[in-house]
């Protein structure tokens, strides 16, 4: 018995030395919408930089957009780190006003209209292709739905991005048109993916002629080897067919770290942070002077919409909608 | 040999009652450790009826859900049947060679997690896993229906071998003789006999199975199969209005619950006259032919459910390692997932003795019975659901412990304490309450005598029900997930994240860590549900 209760003792001290982790100061609270294995080594750094010590709760962005609505003011959270505007958006009466010195690094296209968050990095809508498809690039998305590619699209209808594309259609010619042309897709027989990679996977082995995806998808199949038989097409009409969705970073107004969190924002657009980004997940950096990755365009050389990306948080749960009334989930 | 806690959601239906009175004080104990199990049902039943379902889920969609959500209840089920009975029949009624190693290790696959078995089938297949690197061919990675059937069916097929294989022993060797004498042929009597008598064993074996599948959150969301569970965690993680995620959790406890009470009922009014003197079985004699294709039956699940799994993690992580990956700070998440298994066991095993004493009492049938019911009722619940509708809770109700490791625990003790509750019961009813009345009778007061005599007499219970808890709370993952605080990522948590983003080397790193130590409460439990 004796022994049983000096189990039962090393437990709790055990438990109780897991749970000793507020110290009297308390860490920066990040709530990220983006992967661990991502932001980890970037939170590493800031760590060892700054002295400044971080807790991380990761999930997906529109999960923590979620999460800060439904805990309000009493959030504990400093940070929001979020992997598309939308969520941001949709928290964004809840963040402060970020110090113009940082809002200043990031083109006005990629920030909250009220600088309440800004871009840290750009990920691109893209048409990808099986490099010998016999149809005619698109020049716009309503090429995209041409009857020339029936059965031969690869699309992820439950995908956040594809919902934020969707979203941003909406902005750009009203709920109406969105479901026409969502419409159009799913009678074109498209072909449903669970997610970006596996598109990209089926366009290079020409199981599909192309697909609607995110940028950097082909860049890291390349970076492992394959990939040599698809090609990323940026639509050139300038609508959403090369939609700009940036990730981003905002601070909670109810901080009570502010010099640290603003710390944060300034280190993840630090020309380091920048680099990361650019040839860790290919995505675009958003600051002069660092270049894309190889083999990409530059930024300002894509025919991007031009639309409000304060206004996509409005009309996502619209875009869910649309989507399955289409009939494409 | 029982089907302990291990596997069934629902204690053995031979309750014997003792008569050691179960004071007021213990009724007390029993209520308020039963209380938080009745938070979840209340909170999502509040929840949605206060607020609605937000933007209703299509009825199309609806309508797949539950299709997808039914077919594969149903083709695991089966297929976990089958293959558990089978398991079940060669190693406890023929004379094969070795019955005794086959009949343990047909039970360990059960340890490993589902979203572990799809991780290792992920990591089999598809563009650089171990098909590919070993024998140069790409097996396409399954994803969708077959790749969730394959994981569950074969890490749930234990189950099934750990229900059936009683039920086998429970039949009375006379009928079966008599129809050999009679002139059967083996499968006939089989068939025609045998099968029969088993039915109650496999209804209830088949119920439990299907329970474990409607709740399975972590295959099929690595496989991406849509069923209920990942479309709760969908709309949860992907819409910014949580009441759909809500509504969708209520239709699945309900759901869970009638399939809870469906096998409750089962087990009730199973029973076959056996005759009154018990003889020794005489086992089935198989040829050498026979005796070989059961070898390689054993051996190809034991390959399928044991050895891929343990193959696939070992490559992954030695190739990521070869090549320079970090597998990262694998220390913490140890530590965290062991400090709140053994914390969550320590408090489960207290917070059974209540239960335990107050439904093994002989009086009070129906309030015991509510209690029982109750503990039972939040132990079959899909955890996906209990995190959905305790962090509303928490949100209103409980602020200061939301996202607390006080709440995270008094969740795992409330969902898991069926487990510890159950081997304590059976422990206890062992225990002559003459030695009881005697402690009391000389002068000791009920804390005293619970602490000096029931206590250490009911040790083997509290030993099998803490190494229970330690082994379901170390594997769970979707309440963990919504329910955690901030940076506290644990082992499952780790191969959760890692697998979702494609870090296989670090997955592999965190599940074998997961297996190893799991090991020692392994040997507790088998011990205990595998000894004759």
């Amino acid at each position: 018995m004796k022994r049983l209760i000096a189990a039962l003792l090393a437990g709790m001290m055990i438990i109780s030395a897991c749970a000793d982790t507020d110290d009297a100061e308390g860490p920066l609270v990040i709530y990220s919408g983006r992967g661990e294995e991502l932001v980890q080594p970037l939170i590493d750094e800031f760590e060892i930089e700054t002295g400044i010590d971080v807790d991380v709760r990761y999930g997906e962005s529109t999960e923590m957009a979620a999460t800060l609505i439904q805990e309000g003011d009493g959030t504990e959270a400093d940070v929001f780190y979020a992997q598309d505007p939308a969520s941001l958006g949709a928290v964004a009466d809840m963040m402060t006003q970020l110090d113009s010195s940082v809002l200043d690094l990031v083109d006005a296209r990629f920030a909250d209209r009220d600088g309440r968050w800004v871009g840290t990095s750009g990920r691109i809508r893209t048409f990808i292709y099986h490099t010998d498809t016999p149809n005619e690039l698109p020049q716009t998305i309503d090429d995209v739905i041409d009857p020339a590619w029936a059965g031969q699209l690869g699309v992820a209808p439950t995908n956040g991005s594809f919902l934020a594309f969707v979203s941003a259609m909406i902005l750009e010619r009203g709920e109406a048109g969105t479901l026409e042309w969502l419409q159009a897709l799913a009678a074109n027989d498209p072909q449903d993916f669970s997610g970006n990679s596996p598109i990209v996977d089926a366009a290079d082995s020409g199981e599909i002629q192309a697909g609607l995806v995110n940028h950097y998808y082909l860049l890291r199949l390349r970076a492992e080897g394959e990939g040599e038989n698809a090609e990323n097409w940026f639509i050139p009409a300038g609508d959403v067919g090369s939609l700009v969705m940036p990730a981003g970073v905002g601070v909670l107004s109810g901080t009570d770290k502010p010099d640290a969190a603003q710390r944060f924002v300034e280190f993840l657009l630090s020309v380091s942070s920048q680099e990361y980004f650019a040839n860790e997940t290919f995505e675009f950096p958003l600051i002069d002077g660092v270049p894309a990755a190889e083999g990409l365009p530059a930024l300002d050389e894509i025919a991007a919409p031009d639309i409000d990306l304060s206004q996509l948080a409005d009309v996502l749960d619209d875009a869910t909608r649309l989507v399955s009334e289409a009939g494409l989930i | 040999m029982t089907a302990g806690p291990l596997t069934t959601p629902v204690r053995p239906a031979a309750a014997t009652r003792r008569t050691y009175r179960a004071g007021w004080g213990w009724w007390v104990a029993a209520a308020v450790v039963i209380l938080p199990a009745l938070v979840p049902p209340i909170s999502l039943a509040w929840q949605v009826a206060t607020r609605g379902i937000g933007p209703s889920i299509p009825f199309p969609r609806l309508l797949e859900l539950f299709g997808g959500t039914l077919v594969l209840t149903l083709a695991v089920t089966v297929t976990a049947l089958a293959i558990g009975t089978g398991t079940a029949w060669l190693t406890t009624r023929t004379n094969l060679p070795a019955r005794r190693f086959w009949m343990i290790v047909a039970a360990l696959p059960l340890v490993i997690p589902s979203y572990m078995a799809a991780l290792s089938i992920i990591g089999a297949t598809g563009r650089g896993g171990l098909a590919e690197t070993l024998l140069g061919v790409r097996i396409p990675t399954p994803y969708g229906f077959v790749g969730a059937w394959l994981a569950l069916s074969v890490f749930l097929a234990p189950m099934a071998h750990l229900i059936v294989g009683p039920g086998l022993r429970a039949i009375d060797p006379a009928t079966e003789e008599a129809a050999t004498g009679l002139g059967a042929s083996g499968l006939r009597v089989f068939f025609t006999v045998t099968l029969p008598q088993l039915r109650p064993a496999l209804v209830s074996a088949g119920l439990i199975v299907g329970l474990y599948t409607i709740s399975d959150f972590g295959a099929v969301s690595l496989m991406r199969f849509d069923t209920f569970t990942r479309a709760i965690f969908t709309l949860y993680a992907g819409q910014i209005d949580r009441q759909p995620a809500a509504a969708l959790s209520l239709l699945l406890m309900i759901l869970a619950l009638v399939i809870l009470l469906l096998e409750r009922r089962t087990r009730t009014r199973a029973g076959y006259q056996t005759s009154s003197t018990k003889r020794e079985r005489r086992p089935i004699v198989m040829t050498a032919r026979q005796q070989g294709g059961a070898h390689l039956f054993l051996g190809s699940y034991a390959l399928l459910g044991l050895v891929m799994p343990v193959a696939v993690l070992t490559f992954w992580l030695t190739r990521g390692l070869g090549a320079g990956n970090e597998i990262g700070r694998l220390w913490d998440e140890i530590g965290r997932s062991v400090g709140v298994s053994v914390g969550a066991a320590v408090l489960a095993v207290i917070a059974s003795f209540p239960v335990a004493m107050v439904t093994t009492w002989r009086r009070r049938r129906h309030l015991s019975a509510a209690v029982e019911t109750t503990v039972w009722s939040i132990y079959s619940l899909p955890h996906i659901t209990v995190g959905v509708a305790v962090i509303a809770f928490a949100l209103q109700l409980a602020r200061p412990l939301y996202q607390t490791l006080t709440l995270l625990l008094l969740v795992y003790v409330a969902m898991f304490m069926a487990q510890s509750a159950s081997t304590i019961q059976d422990s206890l009813i062992r225990v002559s309450p003459d030695l009881e009345d005697a402690s009391r009778g000389l002068g000791r007061n009920a804390l005293q005598t619970l602490a000096r005599v029931t206590a250490p007499l009911t040790r083997p219970g509290i030993l099998a029900g803490a190494a229970l808890v330690f082994l379901s709370v170390m594997k769970e993952l979707p309440a963990t997930l919504l329910l955690r605080p901030t940076g506290f990522e644990t082992l499952a948590i780790r191969i959760w994240s890692s697998t979702a983003e494609g870090f296989y080397t670090r997955a592999s790193a965190a599940s074998l860590a997961l297996l190893l130590v799991s090991i020692v409460p392994l040997l507790v439990t088998t011990h205990r549900d595998l000894s004759p």
